[in-house]
């Protein structure tokens, strides 16, 4: 095992219920800075019931030890998480009607930064990271997510990302629905979120996200639990072979 | 099920007489008191099964003391006022207490005065008539403390003119508020309710007769203090073209019945009311608008948004008649509601009676709990729950607020601050 004395994000023996169903049955991750981990697999095997209990959502019951950057995050919430540097980019973010970007942006940056930001050092702070996004600066009037294309609102999660700096970054699904020119874009803001200090985690079904940003481990999730851990390789493998070839060690790692 | 006079409830207006008299009014309108009188004597309460009053008891807004007795309260209210104002009238402790009118509004010829004493054309209580319901004939038997707003005809103001109604320590207050609006006339007209102290009641008329293309903007804005029981009637009558727009905003008191609408009664009137309300604690709010298409090519539109919070109750009832002559209009309402407790509750009934073909009509309501989801998607961005709540709630009742004055937009806004950080 890893030491994980040093480590941006590590959890031990993570259980996730889901109601009544247990989905997430026994996760270890220890992800060190700068580096950036993928965790591949099947629809339905629990993927994003990870990212989203590892954040804090309220309908799901976790068990096992977090610490984020060395302090033990276990029992705080959400927003206690987010504020000391966590951040998970959402597969489906929801649309907040009548809370413009900028707005939001500006409460949730000085909620992680812990001091009010100047609205005119904001604005101009926000305005960079859209042009680095290839956005249009209307975005910052819209209502957050409403009405947004798939593509749109994932940009605005990868902005928001760059906007709070985030030490430990969960990213869910951030590829799906874009085309090649967005993906290319999303890409661009992963790698330059992806600073030596940060550490990341690529939730994701297809390996096509990682031509773009190149990820330092890669696990394969089947069935609530990592199967199987390599190098970048592992994932083309995956590409090649499909998942089917391991579901046998799935079983066999089974209880 | 047939309302049965109630023997234990009745209403003593002894002294209309005097009280007309005390006020130098004239022999019309005494006539008009003693037929509101009347109405109510003995008082029938209204049908529980009627939309009307479905939700709020009737019985909390009779009188136990009589209203018709003049009983002069020594009041001392600030009424710090910073903006730019064409004209303010205060009215306070059953009087009209303080009229102030700008030079420019004065030279246009803008009145403000007492109603008691107003040559009213035989305007007072056409709009609202006795026969409108108990709460109504009771102020209009009763009333004192009343202005009378003018605005001649091709009147453009660039200022705003603010009425305050403050319920005060007398056991009822019955304000009364005409407001004519001249042909081409434009102005802004706030109504404010404040006050409290006792276990007070307030029974409030106001009538605004909007003349043709005139345009008109009024706020209702009632923030009085806990403790009060209150109802307030509203209603504009529109003249052909005349462009009216009424927003609500609804805070305080205890129990709190509104009944605000508008009768499009020329062609190609317009009518929009865009309307917030926030509840909290026990706070009871009982809502009726009312638009009413008489003639062609009439338009009205409605957004209504409430949000609760702890045990706190709203009915919400909105009447839309079009008559059959009044082809060609179009009448749209959206009422949403924001539950943000458990135990909070809310009720939307749209009431739609539409007599001809030739109309273009659509209606909205819905009731729903704050979004868990939202309030997970704000945490896990770094902001606390009670902050995640109230920027959602900032956004639910902000795109209504968008549509209001900006004057008034302000004043809203800092209430619904406030009254998120009362939770």
């Amino acid at each position: 095992m890893t030491d994980s004395t040093n480590a941006v994000f590590s959890c031990a023996d993570v259980h996730i219920w889901v109601g009544e169903k247990e989905v997430v049955k026994g996760v270890d991750l220890t992800v060190m800075p700068g580096e950036i981990h993928a965790i591949m697999g099947p629809n339905g095997s629990g993927k994003s019931t990870l990212a989203n209990g590892l954040m804090g959502h309220p309908l799901y019951t976790v068990e096992g030890r977090l610490t984020l950057a060395g302090e033990d995050v276990s029992a705080l919430s959400a927003d206690e998480k987010a504020r000391k540097g966590m951040f998970l980019a959402f597969q489906y973010p929801v649309a907040i009607p009548g809370v413009t970007v900028a707005s939001f942006l500006r409460a949730a940056v000085s909620a992680r930064r812990g001091a009010e930001v100047p609205i005119r050092d904001f604005r101009k702070e926000l305005l960079a990271r859209m042009a680095d996004l290839d956005m249009d600066t209307a975005f910052a009037g819209r209502y957050l997510n409403d009405g947004f294309s798939g593509g749109e609102k994932k940009r605005v999660e990868i902005l928001q990302m760059l906007m709070l700096q985030p030490r430990f970054a969960l990213l869910d699904e951030t590829d799906s629905g874009l085309d090649i020119d967005a993906l290319k874009v999303v890409s661009k803001g992963i790698n330059a979120a992806s600073t030596p200090e940060v550490g990341m985690v690529l939730v994701t079904h297809y390996q096509r996200l990682l031509n773009y940003v190149r990820p330092h481990v890669v696990h394969v999730f089947m069935d609530g639990r990592i199967v199987r851990s390599g190098g970048p390789e592992l994932a083309l493998e995956l590409e090649e072979r499909g998942y089917d070839w391991l579901e046998p060690a799935a079983a066999a790692g089974g209880a | 099920m047939s309302a049965q006079p109630n023997p234990t409830l009745s209403v003593a207006l002894e002294h209309v007489e005097e009280l007309a008299r005390g006020l130098g009014e004239s022999g019309d309108a005494l006539a008009l008191r003693e037929r509101a009188r009347d109405l109510v004597t003995p008082l029938v309460l209204p049908d529980r099964a009627r939309h009307l009053w479905r939700y709020t008891n009737p019985e909390r807004f009779v009188p136990v003391a009589d209203p018709t007795v003049l009983a002069p309260v020594a009041i001392a209210h600030e009424w710090p006022r910073e903006d730019d104002l064409a004209a303010a009238a205060l009215i306070a402790g059953g009087a009209l207490r303080m009229v102030e009118i700008d030079d420019t509004a004065r030279r246009a010829g803008v009145v403000i005065e007492d109603l008691h004493r107003a040559a009213t054309d035989g305007l007072l209580g056409s709009l609202v008539p006795p026969e409108h319901g108990f709460a109504e004939a009771i102020n209009t038997a009763a009333w004192h403390g009343g202005v009378l707003v003018r605005v001649p005809a091709g009147v453009e103001l660039e200022h705003p003119i603010r009425v305050r109604c403050v319920a005060s320590a007398e056991p009822v207050s019955v304000p009364r508020v005409l407001v004519v609006a001249g042909a081409g006339s434009a102005f802004e007209l706030v109504e404010g309710h404040v006050g409290g102290g006792v276990p007070a009641l307030v029974l409030g008329v106001t009538e605004i007769a909007v003349g043709p293309d005139a345009r008109v903007r009024y706020s209702l804005v009632q923030r009085w203090d806990a403790g009060v029981t209150g109802h307030l009637t509203a209603r504009a009558r529109l003249e052909r073209g005349a462009h009216f727009q009424m927003s609500l905003a609804s805070f305080g008191g205890s129990l709190y019945k509104a009944d605000v609408g508008a009768v499009l009664a020329g062609e190609g009137a317009q009518a929009e009311m865009f309307g917030v309300s926030m509840g909290g604690e026990k706070q009871h709010m009982d809502h009726h608008t009312e638009h009413l298409h008489e003639a062609r090519k009439t338009h009205s539109n409605l957004d209504f948004k409430v949000a609760l919070t702890g045990a706190a109750r709203s009915a919400y009832t909105g009447m839309i008649r079009i008559a059959h002559d009044a082809g060609g209009s179009e009448a749209y309402q959206v009422n949403r509601n924001l539950l943000l407790s458990e135990d909070a509750r809310a009720e939307s009934i749209p009431e739609l009676e539409i007599l001809t073909d030739d109309v273009r009509c659509s209606h909205g309501a819905t009731v729903a709990p704050l979004d868990e989801e939202q309030v997970f998607y704000l945490k896990s961005r770094g902001l606390p729950h009670f902050q995640a709540m109230r920027l959602i709630v900032y956004g639910f009742l902000g795109q209504t607020l968008q549509r209001l004055p900006a004057t008034t937009r302000e004043r809203i806004e800092a209430l619904v601050a406030s009254r998120l950080h009362e939770e």
